[in-house]
């Protein structure tokens, strides 16, 4: 039923459909969705804070809303505050500027929670790594659960990053 | 040559001032104290003050300041050098020059005489005092932090029924982080403040020591969305330091990029606004347009941002002709389906309702605020670096600036998607010329100093780069939201807080390229 509403609407050229890995990015998100629902039970909430990046990590992240991947499906739900979150997803370096922010969004984070951390800068400080104007990778700052590195990482790169978080969070 | 206007010469400086004209500027060095009666004479003219920068001379450990004008109908940029140890402040003349000037107090710790407003502005209270990060005297080191935190103060606004609405800096949605302060009465929005610099990254301090070739990495990390229209900025002031010719191939696909960059960057503008007056059908069916544009991009570059793809004398690795042929077809119909698209949503009375006459700018805070891209264009005034300061192929191959005269949120929906009709059809076109041969030119790296401008998705980047000794001296860039953010300010004024959302959105303003 999904497929057909969204071939409907996607009127996709051949030649895209070729190319597109659709198929993985759906069987990914039908083992994720059956790890929630083992989990979690049924969803996870994740609640996104930008801590020095430059944008194309927020781009990817929003987009797995949006219509070609619509991980609401699966059991996936960006939320508005961190207080209704279980999953902290956290972009770029750390500057000083978001330290403090940071830390008070991981405080009003109830328990258990999970930090993935998501893209390069994320994961390392990438090229601001020993700079004034960074405090450094998000694991210098609050307990990081996972990285998943890219610049930006793609949203399925995003969503195989959950499949592995659920292993993490199995072991808690 | 004299007069700075081809046309008029009441407006001259003297012979003996100009110390430089080359492809983009022409430069005059004026006396410490005559910069402030000049700027004035020149306000005569429809000028804009588009940027202040400020370089440390490594000879003498003194300041310069370089003030950027735009001028109607002067192809050039005319930039006034000015020496100084004491500098005025121009926003009584300029009110564009405030934020200019608060930039150049953090970098550098030079105080303007006379400036009405000199709180911090990309250093947060996590900074010591004294602590200028773009002296040559200080290293880019991790700092120690300052205990003594002084609270930024933000405008007070008073009165009977005010009160204030603080929003972020992390916002309930997935988007970057700012700091909106909101002086409200019932609804209505009195004051709106700005606070930002949260992702200050110290991009220009980075840049300094690096080889020119690493300069273009750093460029397109500043802003996702606008990452070719930074990176190909970058290159163009390098490539006029080492007197590079761009081959015509790259010369065309530079321009397929820039274009490419703008469809997928103001589709995502497109969603926002509808998403924001709660019409998702049509979100929905333009970000599929958006995704199905982005994996065109994959499919060219192998990145969906078009990160890597722009190098210096060039782009990095050639694009097949073949696949640029069969992208186009898709290109194409993205065009066709977006076409469809806005004639439906602009023919739905509630989007219509809630679009029209909110969040107006009006056309007079243009010049004093140096607004540029979509934000002027919608506002009546046809300003845009692809025609007033042609680069690359626009030289050869115009293309016409569109406007739209409202203002409002309508306007900039209207506009940003003729836009994108404009710049697919521009590349659906170019991509039946695009010459054969090489990609890259063959370069030596030597001293020397330029700026250059492009046209990104929000409007006019300017980027200055000095090589000393082969690596990069300084590397200053000012990108379009640094001063549309200020049309933001003025665009909520009487609308309701509920508004706030969709206002932002038509704009979409970049944080991260307006922090650095």
């Amino acid at each position: 039923m999904n497929m057909n509403i969204l071939s409907f609407l996607l009127k996709k050229p051949k030649d895209l459909q070729a190319y597109t890995p659709d198929s993985a990015f759906e069987s990914a998100g039908v083992m994720l969705k059956a790890e929630i629902d083992r989990v979690f039970g049924h969803s996870i909430a994740i609640r996104e804070v930008d801590c020095g990046s430059d944008n194309a990590a927020e781009i990817e992240l929003a987009n797995l809303s949006a219509p070609h991947y619509d991980v609401e499906r699966f059991g996936i739900t960006f939320v508005a505050s961190p207080r209704h979150a279980d999953i902290l997803a956290v972009t770029g370096v750390v500057t000083h500027g978001m330290k403090e922010a940071l830390i008070k969004t991981y405080e009003a984070t109830p328990e258990p929670k999970f930090v993935i951390a998501v893209g390069d800068d994320a994961c390392t400080g990438g090229m601001y790594i020993g700079t004034y104007a960074v405090v450094g990778p998000v694991d210098a700052v609050i307990p990081v659960d996972l990285k998943i590195p890219g610049n930006p990482p793609t949203p399925a790169a995003i969503l195989e990053g959950l499949l592995t978080l659920m292993n993490v969070a199995k072991k808690r | 040559m004299t007069g700075i206007l081809a046309h008029d010469s009441t407006l001259s400086l003297p012979a003996e001032w100009l110390i430089r004209e080359d492809a983009t500027t022409v430069q005059y060095r004026i006396p410490d104290e005559r910069i402030k009666a000049i700027a004035e004479t020149l306000l005569a003219f429809e000028s804009r003050l588009v940027w202040i920068f400020c370089t440390e001379e490594a000879k003498d450990d003194s300041f310069v300041l370089w003030y950027v004008f735009e001028l109607a109908e002067m192809r050039r940029y005319l930039v006034l050098v000015q020496n100084t140890q004491s500098p005025v402040s121009l926003v009584n003349i300029y009110p564009a020059a405030s934020r200019f000037e608060r930039a150049i107090t953090d970098g550098f710790g030079l105080q303007f005489g006379g400036s009405p407003d000199s709180r911090r502005l990309f250093l947060h209270e996590a900074y010591p005092d004294k602590f200028h990060p773009l002296r040559k005297s200080v290293k880019n080191a991790p700092i120690t932090v300052s205990d003594s935190q002084i609270p930024f103060e933000f405008r007070s606004m008073e009165g009977t029924g005010v009160y204030q609405v603080p929003v972020g800096p992390v916002h309930a949605g997935i988007i970057e982080p700012g700091h909106f302060r909101f002086s409200v009465i019932g609804e209505d929005i009195l004051n709106l403040e700005i606070r930002l610099g949260y992702l200050h990254r110290g991009i220009e301090k980075l840049a300094e020591g690096c080889s020119p070739e690493k300069g273009v990495r750093i460029a397109e990390s500043v802003s996702g969305d606008e990452s070719v229209a930074n990176a190909c900025c970058y290159a163009m002031a390098v490539e006029q330091i080492l007197s590079v010719q761009v081959p015509p191939r790259a010369v065309w696909l530079r321009a397929y990029f820039l274009e490419l960059e703008r469809s997928w960057s103001l589709l995502s503008d497109l969603a926002g606004m509808v998403t924001d007056v709660a019409f998702s059908t049509a979100a929905s069916r333009l970000l599929i347009l958006r995704e199905t544009v982005q994996r065109v991009c994959e499919r060219l570059t192998g990145s969906r941002f078009l990160k890597g793809i722009i190098g210096i004398g060039g782009i990095s690795h050639d694009i097949p002709d073949d696949l640029l042929v069969e992208v186009t077809d898709t290109l194409m119909k993205v065009r066709v389906d977006l076409e469809g698209i806005l004639s439906w949503v602009l023919s739905v009375p509630s989007v219509i309702d809630r679009f029209s006459t909110t969040g107006v700018v009006r056309e007079p805070l243009i010049d004093p605020l140096a607004l540029s891209g979509p934000v002027a264009r919608a506002s009546g005034r046809a300003l845009d670096v692809r025609s007033d300061h042609p680069y690359g192929l626009y030289e050869t191959h115009p293309i016409p600036p569109l406007t739209r005269m409202t203002g409002d949120v309508l306007g900039r929906f209207a506009l940003k998607g003729d836009e994108v009709l404009a710049s697919l059809a521009y590349i659906t076109e170019l991509v039946r010329q695009i010459p054969k041969g090489p990609v890259q030119a063959e370069y030596e790296v030597c001293d020397g100093d330029a700026l250059a401008a492009v046209e990104s998705p929000r409007g006019r980047n300017l980027c200055y780069v000095r090589i000393c000794d082969g690596s990069i001296d300084r590397f200053a860039l000012s990108t379009a939201s640094f001063c549309n953010w200020m049309a933001l300010e003025h665009a909520v004024l009487g609308n309701i807080v509920p508004d706030f959302p969709v206002i932002n959105k038509s704009m979409n303003l970049s944080y991260a390229g307006t922090d650095l």
